[in-house]
């Protein structure tokens, strides 16, 4: 009996792998579009929210099932909310009289820079020597194959990050310290 | 022999019944993939249908127990003992006027209710409800947990920008304020239970508890030093989590109204209010999974009674003790709530993470045992007299009701 439930699991998630990729895909690109584009500082906020729920769905899709995981917890819970504050706790008259330096070129210089950074990211990839390699079977990576590996060889670069990230965490409460002298 | 082993159509009836009516839908010619779905609309349908009710039960319970508490009857006007409240009440809240402000966000205003909901129900797809009971098998199933419940933030954020109110603005900051730096403890302590394991599944944690030491004292986390300080933060963690009693300030009615749901009335209350308990009963599952044995019977003989009996019957006393709490315990300061986060629960989440790590390290024997209450309870009495040294700790003395 646990048999014929196991197949139909299976089977499921063969036939719709592929619309679990290509719906959050569409969801993400609409809404960073709209974040780009809304004039209303919130729902930029929160259409960008939306982009990173989708990447962290399209991660899941594609059975990466920790970085999308972690794309929520990290992306959702904390930058969003980040976000958020700053866009409350800063007044609209700290942003009416500020001006961008590169204002004057408009929607040119927006065009052209996206166009440039798109030209070099395409020329990057179809240049690297991973593109002209046939693609290796998807390799399966469980929660316990990264911890062990995050563990083992790359504990330099983690323990890193993490002194990076406590040198950031003591400036901001220095930042935010009250000044004790007159 | 063992004469307490029944049938496993008795003690799996949940699971049976879901194959049963499938395979009796396949010998029908239904399409496998028509099989797919209403295999899942099943699970799915249960699911909510469940914790509906027991929002419901929850409801009108929860005041009539505080009522109980505070020598008074509460509802017993509908139905008998007062039960169909929880009718009434859905009646009154759905046929009541939806007002919104007019200068209200209306799109956020509107959806905000619907994605406090969505995490609330999501959560609940990786709880073990008992042996083979897991909606969704995941291999991070307990990092599921927190990253979807982090969609709660954004809704309290919506609900309190979207009405244009600064009494919402106000308090769904305290609110967001309060779930981040109670979200650290609780994460913490739910770690400490995953790195002892060794693994992030709930099933697999829930495995790891089944085994009775001596034959009859159950191997739950909770009966170890650091499983005992990390359970009771986590417990802590999540009432500050569901803006329950004593952390319940972000609704503090005395300065804020009722904070981010000062603007809502009707059915969209209606939706927070059970999105709050749904989420309330999914942090309890995963408390009950973490350290208290998840589906595992207390004592080998009661094995008998179907593992779902013991899971919700453990997150029906949790509940109880969530209401117990509010009954008892006054609203914090909110400078209090931030001091108790940050200079108590994360150092003594550091100190439980410690002694689980020497508890594994040093053989999980007696000397591990006696190791890491020393790592735990010497924090534990440092911090504790250091907060407690300005103030006199006599007993109370009852004035009115002795």
């Amino acid at each position: 009996m646990n048999e014929f439930l196991q197949r139909l699991n299976a089977l499921s998630w063969d036939a719709c792998s592929q619309w679990l990729v290509l719906i959050p895909s569409g969801v993400m690109l609409l809404a960073a579009a709209a974040a780009a584009a809304l004039r209303n500082l919130i729902h930029a906020a929160l259409c960008l929210t939306l982009s990173f729920i989708a990447l962290g769905i399209v991660f899941i899709a594609l059975g990466a099932e920790f970085v999308g995981l972690v794309q929520l917890l990290v992306y959702v819970g904390a930058v969003a909310m980040l976000i958020v504050f700053a866009i409350l706790l800063t007044r609209p008259s700290d942003l009416a009289g500020a001006k961008s330096p590169f204002a004057g070129l408009g929607p040119v210089g927006g065009i052209l820079t996206g166009a440039g950074l798109l030209v070099a990211l395409l020329a990057f990839i179809f240049s690297s020597p991973v593109a002209k390699t046939a693609l290796p079977p998807a390799p399966v990576a469980p929660v316990a194959k990264i911890g062990e590996l995050l563990m083992g060889s790359y504990i330099v670069p983690l323990q890193v990050v993490g002194v990076l990230l406590t040198a950031a965490l003591i400036g901001a409460a220095v930042l935010a310290m009250e000044d004790k002298q007159p | 022999m063992n004469f307490f082993a029944l049938p496993v159509h008795f003690v799996q009836a949940p699971n049976e019944l879901k194959a049963w009516f499938l395979s009796l839908l396949a010998s029908f010619g239904v399409p496998a993939w028509l099989l797919v779905v209403i295999s899942a609309v099943l699970v799915i349908g249960t699911i909510i249908g469940v914790f509906l009710v027991l929002f419901a039960l929850t409801s009108v319970l929860e005041r009539k127990i505080l009522a109980r508490v505070q020598n008074r009857y509460g509802p017993n006007r509908v139905g008998p003992c007062g039960l169909f409240q929880p009718v009434a009440d859905g009646i009154k809240m759905i046929t009541k006027e939806d007002l919104v402000p007019r200068s209200a966000d209306k799109i956020v205003h509107f959806l905000a209710p619907v994605v406090m909901m969505v995490p609330a129900l999501m959560v609940l797809a990786i709880l073990p409800y008992g042996r083979d009971m897991v909606p969704a098998e995941l291999d991070a199933g307990i990092l599921y947990f927190f990253a979807v419940g982090a969609g709660t933030e954004v809704a309290v954020f919506m609900a309190g920008w979207g009405s244009n109110n600064k009494y919402s603005v106000l308090g769904a900051m305290r609110a967001i304020a309060q779930m981040v730096s109670y979200e650290l403890p609780l994460i913490i302590s739910a770690v400490v239970v995953a790195m002892v394991t060794g693994s992030l599944a709930p099933s697999a944690i829930v495995t790891a508890q089944g085994d009775f030491a001596f034959g009859f004292f159950p191997g739950w986390y909770v009966f170890t030093p650091w499983g005992f300080v990390a359970c009771l933060l986590f417990y802590i963690a999540a009432l500050a989590e569901s803006n329950r009693c004593p952390f319940d300030l972000p609704e503090g009615e005395s300065e804020l109204v009722a904070g981010h749901l000062t603007e809502y009335s009707g059915f969209k209350y209606a939706t927070f209010f059970m999105a709050e308990y749904v989420g309330m009963f999914a942090i309890c599952g995963l408390l009950v999974t973490l350290f208290l044995g998840g589906w595992q019977a207390p004592l080998p003989f009661l094995t008998i009674v179907p593992s779902w009996c013991w899971f919700f019957g453990k997150v029906a006393f949790v509940a109880f003790t969530m209401i117990w709490v509010r009954a008892t315990l006054p609203r914090m300061r909110i400078d209090h709530l931030m001091t108790f986060a940050w200079k108590f629960m994360l150092p003594m989440s550091f100190a439980a993470f410690l002694a689980a790590a020497c508890w594994h390290y040093a053989g999980r024997g007696p000397l591990a045992w006696a190791l890491s209450a020393v790592i735990v309870g010497v924090p534990y009495l440092v911090l504790g007299n250091h907060f407690t040294a300005r103030f006199s700790v006599t007993n109370r003395r009852y004035q009115f009701s002795e």
